[in-house]
Formats: C-alpha cells, sequence, structure tokens
C-alpha cells in the first residue's frame, strides 16, 4: 500500500473522529433490509433496541459517530428497532436491550454488551479487533511473542503495542494502523506486564500505552533476536503511521550539500533532523558513530552525515553538527559527547522548550544534582528509621548515664549493672537505645537490676577497657564476678526476658529430692516459669569433682536457661529412675512432660554449654520432620527436605547439625540450599510427614507457637 | 628474653669476647643494655615511657641535669606556640589530644601537660618542668650528666650494634640505639661578614637593648619573626631577609611555617610601618662594617678582596652605589642570624656515620619509613630528627606530631626484637563502618600526624583486623614490619589529609560541603585507600606528586567537615558504607531481625549483617515505631504475612500470654 494514500486515508478518519457527522451514517434497518444486508455478505455493526433510556440515547449517539468512522473500513453501522420490526433470534423480550452484534455476512463474528463498546473509540476498536482477529496476535507472555517473533524472521517485521485497557483511543490508533498496515507487518497486541519486563521496562506498572517496532525482516538468523525500536510519542493514529514510515526510511542519510539544502525521503514527515559532518579522514569512525546516534534516535529524529570535503559545504568548521526542527532554521552547534545529543533531543526538544546552550548545559548539571540526590536517601532501613526520628529526643532520663568517673563505682555496687556500651553514629545502637529504655520501664518494679548506658563516643577509655568492639554491647555486671556478655537477641522482649531469668543463681543449687522436683515442676521459681518452661539439673554425686565445671557452664548460661544443680547421694536414685548414669543431665519442659534425661561426657565448660544449649532446644522426632507453616501449608516430604528442615532448624538457631544419625534408608544430605528457603525451626506449626507423603498437619488449631501443646513421643502413627 | 635478642645477643657475647680480652661484668666502665636511648627531651621520655611499659632493659642517657635541655634556653623568647588546648567541650581523652600539642602520651590520665601550664600558649619553663614530672611519675631510667661523644657501631653478619662512649670514658653497649638528640647546633651559612652577625641563640632578649636601632634578621621562620615580635616597639626598623617568601602556616597547614602567633610584623609591613621582609640568597651577600654601622652587599661588589679586613668600605662597595632604590641601601645597626637548628652528626663515627637527607638543606639524617638510620640497622632516629620523612608537610618534627611516631616505631621493635606483633583489634566485618567512623572522629595520631601514619585495616572476610597508626610509607614492608600478614581481600588505609588543590585558605569557596564533591575538600579530612594486595616500593616511589599513598585501587575522600565530626548518616556513614560494600563486595547495611527473617529465606547468603547478627541469635530487632519509618520509607514491604511479631512489637501483651509457651530464648515471632 503507498503511503500517501495511507495518509490521505489516515488523515481522514481524524477529520471523521473530530467533525460533527452531518449526515448521518447510521443505517435504519428494517427487518428486510437487515436481512439484505446480512445475505450482501458485507460486515456490519448492528444494534437491535427497543426501549430508549438515557443510557441507550447517549450510545446510540456514539454509534452514529462510529457508523462515519468504520464506513472506511467497509463496515456498515446501523440498528434495528425491536418495537417496530421484530427480528428473530436478536430481539428479544427484554424492555432495555444491551447486546450489539457484529455480522460478517449472515455469520456472528462477535456480539458485544453495550458497557464494553461504550464509545465511538470502544466501538472502533473491539470491531476492528475483532474484524482483523486473525491477523491482530494476541500475546501475553514473553514465550508467546518469541514464537510470533520465530515465524516473522527474516520475513516480515512486527508491530507490537501494548494496550493496558481495550477500548481506549491508543487501542483504536493501533487498530485502525492494524487494518491499514496489516497486510505489511505482523501486528501484536499486549496487555500483558511480563511482556514489558521481556522488553526492559523496569517498572511495568507506570506504563502508559507503548508501541514497539521489531526489525525482525533484517534478522538472518533464527538464533539472533529482533532489535526493537520503542516508540516514544503517545499512540495516535498520526504518530504511528509517522513511526512506521520512519522505520522503512534509511537510517543514515548521507549528503554533500548543506543542512539546509538536504532534502531526505522522509521530508513530508515533518521529523527533526540532526546533523553531523563528516571529512573523508574520519569517515569510517563518523558513519558508525551516526549510525549509532539514529538507531538511538530512530523513530524520533533522521540521521544525516554530511560530507564536509564536498565544495557545496559552507559550514564553518568550529560546528561539526546541527539540527532542524520541523518548520524551523538550522542551528548549529558543537558536539562533545553523544550522550549530549541524546539528551538534546529526548529532554530538551521534545519538552516543547528550546534552550540556549548555555542554559542546556545547567539543565545538565541540575540532572546530575538530581542524580546525587537520589543517592542522599539512605538505603539503609535501620539508618532511615532512625533518622526520620531524628527530630525526637529519646527521653533517657530513667537510664543511668555513666561516665568515666561514675563507671567503675557503679558496676561494683549491689545487684544486677546492665550496662549499653553504644555510639552515636551508629543507627542500630541509637535505635535500639529505645528498646533499652522500654526494658528500664519494664523493670520499673523489679528490685536489683539497674539499667546503664556508656557513650562510647565519649567516654573512649571506658569502653577500650571493657574491650568493647563491637555497638551496641551489653554487658551485665554483678559485684565481683567478671561482666557477662549479652548474647541474645536486641530487642526489648528478649532482653527483658533475659534480666528477669538473669535474677535466678546459675545454677541454683538444690539440697533435697523434694526441692528437685519442686525445681522441676517449675514450683521453685514459679514466677520465672512463664519466661522459661524449660529446667535443666544436674546431678552429680557428692564425690565428682566435675561439678566445677557445670558450674562454670551455669554461669555463662545464666539469663538464657534456668539451671539446678543438686550434689547429693539422693542424685543416684535420680538417675536411676531415669536410667541414666551419675553425672546426668535432667531436662524438664514444664509439669507433666516427660522429662528427658543425659549423661554427662563433657570435659570443658564450652563443650557443656554447647551440649545444655542443644539438650534444651526443641526436640525434633526422630523419625518425623517438623516443618514451618504459618499457614497451613502443605509439603510432600522428601527425604532432603525433611532432613532440610531438621538442619535448616538448626542451622537458624546457630547450632551444628544434630549429631543424631539419620533413619535408615534415608538421605541425609548436609543442608541443601533450597532447604535453607524454609528453615523448619521457626515452628508455629507441626507439621509432620513421611517421604513421599504430604506433610500432615500435626495440630492446627493450637499449634501457634504452643510448643507444648504437641504431642511428642513417637512421630509415626 | 625472646628469641631474636637471644640470638643478638650471642652475637654480641661473642664480639665482646673476640674485642675485649677479659669478663665483661668485672668491666666497670661498660654497660649493657637492649636499648640506649640518646637524650632525654620530649621524644626520648615518650620512647623511655613505652620501652617500661613493655619491661625492656633501657636506658635514657642525657648530657644535661634535667630533661629538655632545649626548653632551658629555646625558645629565648620564652613563648612556646603550641597549642594547649584544655576545654574542647568534649571529654573524650583521645579526642582532647588533637588539640594538646604538648603532652606526651602514657595511660596516666592525668599526666597532661595542663597539669603544669593553663596557657593556650605557655610558659617554655614549664615545659622542662612537665618532663621532669613525666619522668618521674612513670620511674624512667634515665642517667642525667652522661655526655656521649662517640658513638661506634660494631657490625657483626650484618646486624649492627653500637658503642657510646660518654665524657668519662664510659662505655654504653647497645644493642638498639634510639637517637633523640634533637635539632640543637645552630644553622649557620658562610658568606663574607658572617662574623659580624650575633646568632638567635646569644642574642639579647631584653627590647630595650633595641632602642632606635635599625635591625636586619636572616631568616623568616618563626625564631626570625619570634625575635622580631619581642623589639618591635623599640627598633626603629626591622628587616627580614631569606631566599624564600614567608610561608603562613595558617595558609600551608605546616605548624613548622609562620604561625599567626609570631606574625605581628607582617601587619607593620603591610601598613607601611617602617618593616619588611625581603628575598635574596644567603650564599652571595656579605656584611660588611663601616661607620659603626653594617650594610648588607654582594659578595661580587667586594671586587674579591675581604670586606672586613684590609682595605676600607668604599662606596663602590654597596648596592644602593650601583642602584639607588636597592631596598636594603641603608645601613644596620645589628644583623641577627635566625635560621635554624641542625642535627649534630659529628658524634657519629665510623659504621655508625648516619647520611643526610637531602630536605631541608641536609639539616637532617635520612631515614627509613620506620625512622631507622639508613645504612645504620638497629639504629632508629626519633622526635625532631626524624622530621626529614615529612619535612614542611606534616608534624613528625613537633612533638604533637613525634609523639605518635615514637609509639610506631615502638611497635616495630616490639615486632623485631620479641616477636609481639602489631597490636590488632579483631571486629567483625559488619563493625568496621563503625569502628572506622570512631577511629576517624576521635583518634589523634592520624590526626596530628596526617598522611604520615593511618589505620590499616586487613580484610579477611567476615572478619578484619585493625591496627592502628602505622607509618603508611612503609606499607610494602608491612609484614615484616608489623608482622600480620595481608589476605587475598586486600587492605584498606584510612589516613587523613588536607586537600592537595592550593586555594585560597580565607576565600570563598574554600570549603567543601557536599559529600559528592568530598574529594574536592581542602581541609584536614579522612580519606581511605583500598588495595587488593601490598603497594610495592616501586609504587610508592611512584606515587603521584603530594600523594601519601600511591594510586590505590579505589579511594574515598569524607568531606570535610567544619566541625570534624564525621558522624552524619546522609554525608559521612553512608557514603562510606557505599564505599567499603564496594571494597569489601557485600551489603554492610543493617536490617531488623524481621528482614532478616525474610532474607534468610530468600536468599543463599543473607547480608552479613544478619550472618554476623540475626542468625547468631543476636539479631537487631526494633520496635513497631521504628518499623512503621522503615515502611514508610519503602524498605521494609508493608506486610509479612499474617504472622504478627510477638516479641517485641506486642511486648506488653505477650508476657501475660507466655504460660508454658516458648522454650527458646531466640524469637519465635518472625
Amino acid at each position: 500500500m503507498c503511503g500517501i494514500s495511507a495518509v490521505a486515508l489516515l488523515l481522514c478518519f481524524i477529520s471523521a473522529q473530530c467533525g460533527s457527522p452531518d449526515a448521518s451514517r447510521l443505517v435504519e434497518h428494517t427487518a428486510q433490509s437487515f436481512r439484505d444486508a446480512v445475505l450482501s455478505g458485507k460486515t456490519s455493526f448492528i444494534y437491535f433496541g427497543k426501549h430508549v433510556n438515557p443510557a441507550i440515547k447517549a450510545f446510540i449517539e456514539q454509534l452514529e459517530m462510529s457508523a462515519h468512522a468504520l464506513e472506511d473500513y467497509g463496515i456498515v453501522v446501523g440498528k434495528v428497532n425491536c418495537s417496530k420490526d421484530s427480528v428473530e433470534k436478536y430481539c428479544t423480550g427484554e424492555e432495555v436491550m444491551k447486546k450489539t452484534y457484529l455480522f460478517r455476512g449472515a455469520d456472528v463474528l462477535r456480539s458485544f454488551d453495550i458497557d464494553t463498546v461504550f464509545d465511538v473509540n470502544a466501538i472502533v476498536s473491539h470491531v476492528l479487533f475483532s474484524v482483523l482477529f486473525t491477523e491482530v496476535r494476541y500475546v501475553h507472555t514473553p514465550a508467546e511473542l518469541l514464537a510470533v517473533e520465530r515465524a516473522a524472521k527474516g520475513k516480515m517485521d512486527i508491530v507490537m503495542g501494548h494496550i493496558q485497557v481495550l477500548g481506549l483511543p491508543e487501542h483504536r490508533a493501533l487498530m485502525e494502523a492494524a487494518f491499514v498496515y496489516g497486510a505489511k507487518y505482523q501486528f501484536v497486541q499486549t496487555t500483558g506486564a511480563p511482556l514489558l519486563k521481556h522488553l526492559g521496562v523496569a517498572d511495568p506498572t507506570s506504563v502508559q500505552a507503548r508501541l514497539w517496532f521489531l526489525h525482525c525482516r533484517g534478522v538472518a538468523h533464527r538464533s539472533e533476536p529482533c532489535p526493537h525500536t520503542l516508540m516514544r510519542k503517545p499512540l495516535t493514529t498520526i504518530n504511528i503511521h509517522t513511526f512506521l514510515q520512519l522505520m522503512e526510511a534509511p537510517l543514515l542519510t548521507e549528503a554533500a550539500v548543506d543542512p539546509d539544502e538536504v532534502k531526505v525521503v522522509y521530508n513530508h514527515l515533518n521529523v527533526p533532523l540532526l546533523f553531523l559532518f563528516t571529512q573523508s579522514e574520519t569517515l569510517q569512525l563518523d558513519r558508525d558513530t551516526a549510525e549509532s546516534v539514529a538507531r538511538r534516535l530512530r523513530g524520533e529524529v533522521g540521521v544525516v552525515l554530511i560530507h564536509r570535503d564536498s565544495h557545496r559545504v559552507k559550514t564553518p568548521l568550529k560546528h561539526n553538527a546541527a539540527y532542524r526542527l520541523p518548520q524551523e532554521e538550522v542551528r548549529y552547534f558543537s558536539l562533545k559527547k553523544v550522550e549530549e545529543l541524546i539528551d538534546l533531543f529526548r529532554e530538551q526538544l521534545f519538552q516543547g522548550t528550546e534552550e540556549e546552550e548555555e542554559e542546556e548545559e545547567e539543565e545538565e548539571e541540575e540532572e546530575q544534582d538530581d542524580r546525587w540526590s537520589s543517592l542522599d536517601v539512605l538505603d539503609d532501613e535501620v539508618a532511615e528509621s532512625v533518622y526520620r526520628d531524628r527530630g525526637v529526643m529519646l527521653d533517657t532520663e530513667a537510664v543511668t548515664k555513666l561516665t568515666a568517673e561514675t563507671f567503675s563505682a557503679a558496676v561494683t555496687q549491689n545487684g544486677l549493672m546492665v550496662v549499653l556500651f553504644y555510639v552515636k553514629w551508629d543507627a542500630v545502637c541509637v535505635a535500639f537505645l529505645q528498646s533499652y529504655v522500654e526494658v528500664d520501664d519494664a523493670l520499673d518494679d523489679v528490685s536489683g537490676i539497674e539499667l546503664a548506658y556508656v557513650d562510647c563516643g565519649e567516654w573512649t577509655v571506658v569502653c577500650s577497657d571493657q574491650n568493647i568492639t563491637s555497638f551496641p554491647s551489653v554487658l551485665l555486671y554483678r559485684p565481683s564476678e567478671v561482666p557477662q556478655r549479652y548474647r541474645g537477641m536486641l530487642g526489648t522482649g528478649s532482653l527483658h526476658r533475659f534480666l528477669l531469668l538473669s535474677q535466678v543463681p546459675s545454677p541454683t543449687s538444690l539440697s533435697s529430692s523434694a526441692e528437685v522436683l519442686s525445681f522441676l515442676e517449675g514450683d521453685l521459681y514459679n514466677t520465672n516459669s512463664a519466661l522459661s518452661p524449660v529446667r535443666v539439673l544436674g546431678l552429680y554425686s557428692p564425690a565428682d569433682t566435675d561439678v566445677v565445671v557445670f558450674e562454670e557452664a551455669a554461669k555463662s548460661l545464666r539469663g538464657e536457661t534456668l539451671l539446678g544443680l543438686f550434689v547429693h547421694e539422693e542424685a543416684e536414685r535420680w538417675a536411676e529412675e531415669h536410667s541414666v548414669t551419675l553425672p546426668a543431665l535432667l531436662v524438664s519442659r514444664g509439669p507433666g512432660i516427660l522429662r528427658e534425661a543425659h549423661s554427662l561426657h563433657s570435659s570443658t565448660p564450652q563443650e557443656l554449654i554447647s551440649y545444655i544449649q542443644s539438650t534444651t532446644l526443641d526436640p525434633f522426632g526422630s523419625n518425623s520432620c517438623w516443618t514451618v507453616s504459618s499457614r497451613g501449608l502443605s509439603r510432600v516430604c522428601s527425604s532432603t527436605t525433611c532432613f532440610g528442615a531438621l538442619t535448616a532448624g538448626h542451622w537458624r538457631r546457630g547450632v551444628s547439625l544434630p549429631t543424631r544419625a539419620p533413619p535408615a534408608g534415608r538421605d541425609h544430605r548436609p543442608v541443601a540450599e533450597e532447604n535453607r528457603r524454609w528453615p523448619g525451626a521457626a515452628c508455629r506449626c507441626g507439621l509432620r510427614c513421611r517421604v513421599g507423603s504430604p506433610c500432615a498437619l500435626l495440630r492446627l488449631p493450637g499449634c501457634y507457637g504452643r510448643r507444648s501443646a504437641w504431642v511428642r513421643g513417637s512421630a509415626e502413627p | 628474653m625472646e628469641l631474636v635478642l637471644a640470638f643478638l645477643c650471642l652475637l654480641s657475647f661473642i664480639s665482646l669476647v673476640l674485642s675485649v680480652p677479659g669478663h665483661h661484668h668485672g668491666d666497670n666502665s661498660t654497660h649493657h643494655h637492649d636499648y640506649c636511648v640518646l637524650g632525654a627531651g620530649p621524644a626520648g621520655l615518650q620512647m623511655g615511657y613505652f620501652l617500661s611499659r613493655s619491661q625492656r632493659d633501657y636506658i635514657i642517657l642525657e648530657r644535661n641535669a634535667g630533661p629538655g635541655s632545649f626548653f632551658q634556653k629555646y625558645p629565648r623568647h620564652r613563648k612556646l606556640i603550641s597549642i594547649n588546648k584544655i576545654y574542647t567541650g568534649r571529654q573524650n581523652k583521645e579526642f582532647n589530644l588533637r588539640h594538646d600539642w604538648n603532652s606526651l602520651l602514657s595511660d596516666r590520665p592525668d599526666l597532661l601537660f595542663q597539669r603544669v601550664s593553663r596557657d593556650l600558649y605557655p610558659e617554655a619553663d614549664t615545659y622542662p618542668l612537665y618532663l621532669s614530672m613525666f619522668e618521674s611519675e612513670l620511674g624512667l631510667k634515665v642517667k642525667y650528666r652522661t655526655d656521649v661523644g662517640r658513638i661506634r657501631a660494631s657490625d657483626l653478619a650484618g646486624n649492627k650494634s653500637y658503642i657510646l662512649t660518654d665524657q668519662h670514658g664510659t662505655d654504653y653497649k647497645c644493642r638498639v640505639l634510639l637517637v633523640s638528640t634533637g635539632l640543637w647546633v645552630p644553622e649557620q651559612v658562610d658568606f663574607v661578614g658572617s662574623d659580624l652577625v650575633e646568632g638567635y641563640e646569644s642574642v639579647s632578649t631584653d627590647p630595650e637593648e633595641y632602642k632606635d636601632q635599625a635591625v636586619l634578621i636572616l631568616g623568616k621562620g618563626n625564631s626570625a619573626f619570634e625575635t622580631a615580635q619581642s623589639i618591635l616597639g623599640r627598633a626603629s626598623r626591622i628587616h627580614l631577609y631569606s631566599p624564600s617568601p614567608v610561608r603562613l602556616a595558617w595558609q600551608t597547614h605546616y605548624v613548622g611555617d609562620l604561625r599567626a602567633v609570631n606574625n605581628e610584623l607582617l601587619d607593620t609591613y603591610q601598613l607601611k610601618s617602617l618593616d619588611g621582609l625581603v628575598e635574596g640568597g644567603l650564599e652571595d651577600i656579605a656584611i660588611v662594617h663601616r661607620k659603626e654601622q653594617f650594610y648588607l652587599t654582594l659578595s661580587e661588589l667586594l671586587d674579591g678582596h675581604d670586606g672586613n679586613k684590609g682595605a676600607n668600605i668604599t662606596a663602590e662597595n654597596l648596592p644602593g652605589y650601583h642602584d639607588d632604590n636597592f631596598s636594603l641601601r641603608q645601613p644596620y645597626d645589628r644583623v641577627i642570624r635566625c635560621l635554624g637548628f641542625r642535627f649534630n652528626f659529628t658524634i657519629f663515627d665510623g659504621l655508625a656515620r648516619l647520611p643526610h637527607s637531602t630536605c631541608a638543606r641536609g639539616r637532617l639524617p635520612a631515614v627509613t619509613a620506620w625512622y631507622e638510620g639508613r645504612g645504620t640497622s638497629n639504629l632508629f632516629i626519633l622526635g625532631t630528627a626524624a622530621h626529614s620523612r615529612d619535612y614542611r608537610t606534616s608534624a613528625g618534627g613537633f612533638i604533637h606530631g613525634f609523639r605518635y611516631t615514637v609509639r610506631a616505631v615502638h611497635k616495630v621493635l616490639e615486632q623485631r626484637y620479641h616477636n609481639n606483633a602489631w597490636p590488632a583489634t579483631r571486629l567483625s566485618t559488619s563493625q568496621l563502618l563503625s569502628w572506622i567512623l570512631k577511629r576517624v572522629n576521635e583518634a589523634s595520631g592520624p590526626y596530628q600526624m596526617f598522611g604520615v601514619l593511618g589505620d590499616i585495616i586487613l580484610l579477611q572476610g567476615a572478619h578484619c583486623e585493625y591496627l592502628e597508626e602505622f607509618p603508611v610509607q612503609a606499607l610494602p614492608h608491612f609484614s615484616a614490619l608489623s608482622g600480620r600478614r595481608i589476605s587475598e581481600h586486600g587492605l584498606l588505609v584510612v589516613v587523613m589529609q588536607y586537600g592537595l588543590n592550593h586555594t585560597n585558605t580565607l576565600g570563598p569557596g574554600r570549603a567543601e560541603s557536599e559529600w559528592t564533591k568530598a574529594w574536592k575538600s581542602n581541609f584536614l579530612h579522612p580519606v581511605i585507600y583500598y588495595y587488593p594486595t601490598l603497594p610495592t616500593e616501586k609504587d610508592m616511589r611512584q606515587r603521584p606528586v603530594g600523594w601519601p599513598l600511591p594510586r590505590p585501587n579505589a579511594v574515598h575522600h569524607m568531606v570535610e567537615d567544619f566541625l570534624t565530626e564525621w558522624d552524619q548518616p546522609i554525608s559521612h556513614s553512608q557514603p562510606l558504607r557505599r564505599f567499603l560494600e564496594y571494597c569489601l563486595k557485600t551489603d554492610l547495611r543493617a536490617f531488623y531481625a524481621e528482614s532478616c527473617f525474610r532474607l534468610s529465606l530468600t536468599n543463599h547468603k543473607p547480608p552479613l549483617f544478619c550472618r554476623q547478627g540475626y542468625l547468631n541469635k543476636e539479631g537487631f530487632v526494633g520496635n513497631s515505631h521504628l518499623w512503621q519509618h522503615a515502611r514508610e520509607a519503602g524498605l521494609m514491604p508493608a506486610h509479612q504475612g499474617s504472622v504478627i511479631p510477638a516479641d517485641d512489637g506486642l511486648f506488653s501483651e505477650y508476657l501475660p500470654h507466655a504460660g508454658a509457651a516458648v522454650t527458646s530464648t531466640i524469637d519465635f515471632d518472625l
């Protein structure tokens, strides 16, 4: 199809669209004329109506306008008044009829609800889309697009439109273009976001209607992708036309005359022209540059390479580039970087404002400033949240502020002195100070614990004397004891719990079997049962000297776990009862829950500490796997996920892999990477499973954080 | 005694047996020490303190009866120009040393110069007083009235030891010699009539003696201006003459240049009140005596005859005859030489002879980057005499600078002779940012010895080692000097620097406030260099002019700060963090436990902060107020699923329910 006639055609659509139709092209069918029209084989779009309410009236007005527009595509728009002539099948009994039909001959191509074809744009776009159904491909995923590309490679170029909502003017423009150029290009329509990502749009949600030209015809090899050009102007019929014409025009025009004399084949399209100058010495280089510029500005600006060697070129040497906007004079300038050019066209000329060069530079600088100012935004969530609080003075009155002068006296006084070491430039420290003050508040009525803090930015010697190398640090001081470092979560709850538990001596020396029972059943220190139902008891015979190891370990675990120590003749009886030998460890998880017993073999406090830590963890049934689920997630249990869950759980707790051997016949791999994605031990819910079978929810209602509600013991029924 | 010294000991024992027949313990006139410190000035006592703290066998030899004898005479007009700023508004001892130029380093918090003087520019007599206090309170071993006149070296298998002989002929055999004799020989320039010139060291300090006299002072340094300033109200005319123009300390940032405290003459010169400055060479001039007055002339005008002997000086011998508006055509009543001091090279003999440094007109001995004499191993130069390393750039020639270089040398000694590696603080890499900020905000060593001493950070993946105040010029020999190894992760060097661009120090645009243009900073600011491998000696030699270090793989300037507080989140902390992230190739941001949990579920390798905190059961929880901020900023997802954090957000509600619930201290709340 010849370009000029296409323009004429398109221009006449526009005039039709804009001008009000003086004579209505809407055909009023009788039953007879409807039958004739259908028999003629023409495509027609017909509304069958009866009662006219305001909504229908408005629709009929739009229908009349579309009759004008669709006439050019050989589609007759008509209506049938069912109250006068009843047409079978289409005139239904309803009072208000809301259906329109698109006929090709006697066949109904499609029927539309008038809510869908609500105005002239919607009517035209939907009708054309239906008519062109076979020609315009509708794709949604990148894979579908690749299939279309594959078919088109080496044969024809593809025009792809992204339309957010069907029936809008952009959709109409695309459909009209498809109607005109359908034979020449493969048209593709999409509404999907995945494709936009595929085409390199960073944020698909913000994208308006867009159009790409995929240069597939020139692609020789199947493996190569089709290069694409994005149309940067709004999707209107005239813009699409200009764009498609430019896609056909040569990428780079070469000339040997001054810019104002240059004629290009697409002169009639009124696009801006960019002139770059070259001489024979640098021709190849300049041509490459010009081509790359042309490629980047394709569809927006025509690029002309002018050979300076020609005597007809009189442009002074100080300029190496020029541009001409439609209906304007040529402007000369000197170019330093290609980027400037792209900016010049993209940012300035197309914004409608034309700047002098100095201003352009300024703008560039501003733009740079903008780029920097985005770097001024804090991207650290803790730093940012602290920064947002910079206007707020935290009330730290209640917490003692220690100095070099007061420090040593404070930490040697009676009771527990808790000291936070912080620096004010560390966001975590500043944020944690809030939690610290909260803990102080919560401990207001607890005697024997005092909270204080030291600013290490000011009292640097105090902090270095205490070997503080990480901020924030919380140290617990008791008279004549080595300071204990708090190693738990830096949060109000964790620290609060820790400090309360720290009040209990560790280990608690028990002197009789009655006390042991009371300790294990949670009666002793019952106020702390709320904090930690787990109690660990060391059983030693009076002769055993290793008891110091336990004492040492218990000291380190103070605040973490409640530890009792029973050094007594009767210890033997307790051990026998639990069928272990002395020295032994009894772990109680609350009254009524079966106690666990372990013989102790650890010789150093460090070994014993990690042993106690691992025994106090939630036990995992040896034949079952307990996995995480907060939403009743059901999962088929494979051997790896099963053990992944188990091991990952330990991993999350910072404990080494379990030493327990995996059950026979199961593959016990180390924490596979994929299993890290669901470390099981967060355990809000117990799931248990057998290999290959779906994980069964053990007990859904009570499982939210209520570990003790689970049934322990043998896992598989 | 450690292995190395034991070996040295053996060597010297053998040499002793070879050279001196008889048993050395019986020889009264020979003393043996591992370390001999020559001179009980500030540098000698400073080294004495470190040696005594590490319990080394040392002796400080001093020829005078008390410490710091230089200060008993100098400065002649008895005003110290080293700043003694007592009130800084801060309590940080380390920070306050940035503004205390007189104190020596010790672990006694009260052993500071402010105990003897409260003046910003203290009386010079207070300095020996301070040094005596320092010496006696720390119990340093000083042998006074021991005037070492000769130093020889004995070289056995390339290992030098030193023999010092005092005025009584007593020998001191030293395995390591630490020379802290300072600069005290007045610098003289040989020209015709130089004998007619009075010296700064002996000139009268009584202004009345200068009443209505015209005075020519040779030199334009602090001693020249100090002398001029004292007679400003009495002398009729004061002219200062030297080859180079005045360099103002407040323009050059070099404290050895003319200090504003001494520069009143600049006023009287620029306001045309009969004083003036003139530039000209010293070697070609002649001072001639004519009619009880002195004239400055050029030696070439004397027609070969020595003007002051024999033939009378005629008008033709004076420049005013040839050039009628010659600036210095008028006669002077006095000519005073104020050209500074030089190192006493004369006592070093034979193998102990010290080469002259090329800078400072050869007044200083040449030393290595770790202050060992060039060619004289086991002999170190401390104090002012070691200034050739940073002459006219940093503070190595001044107490507030060399107290740190002495400390650095001591660490080198500890490593070399006792196998004690350079002290290092081991840090989690997630703590590195905070630690660097701590150092740049308080450290006095790199602040005073800018461009010379820098902190070295040895990157080792999840951890790093932080070494303080290493002489950065010695980086190519880092491993040998510090006893620490560089891992494949490379190293960072933190130094303080002034800008290299020369700008008008008081003019507009003198300071940069945009962090994005931090590299343009003019005032002292921290600069961090990143090297994947140690720079070589060649890299060091070929470094760009004015740079303290060779071109690194990455460099970060922290923008200069008017208050010298580099702790702001947007301008200081975040850019530094991004730089560290670039060098360490890891995310160094901090995260709330909630985010760490999410990241741990969705990433093979959660961020370092989470790995070293949260996954270690030491995560940082925060509270709902802070989370709200983070969510509003779009840094935390608005909803973390249906799970409600039970721990901290709902802290108070949580406790009553806790009944029989939680079994572990780790939070179930995520």
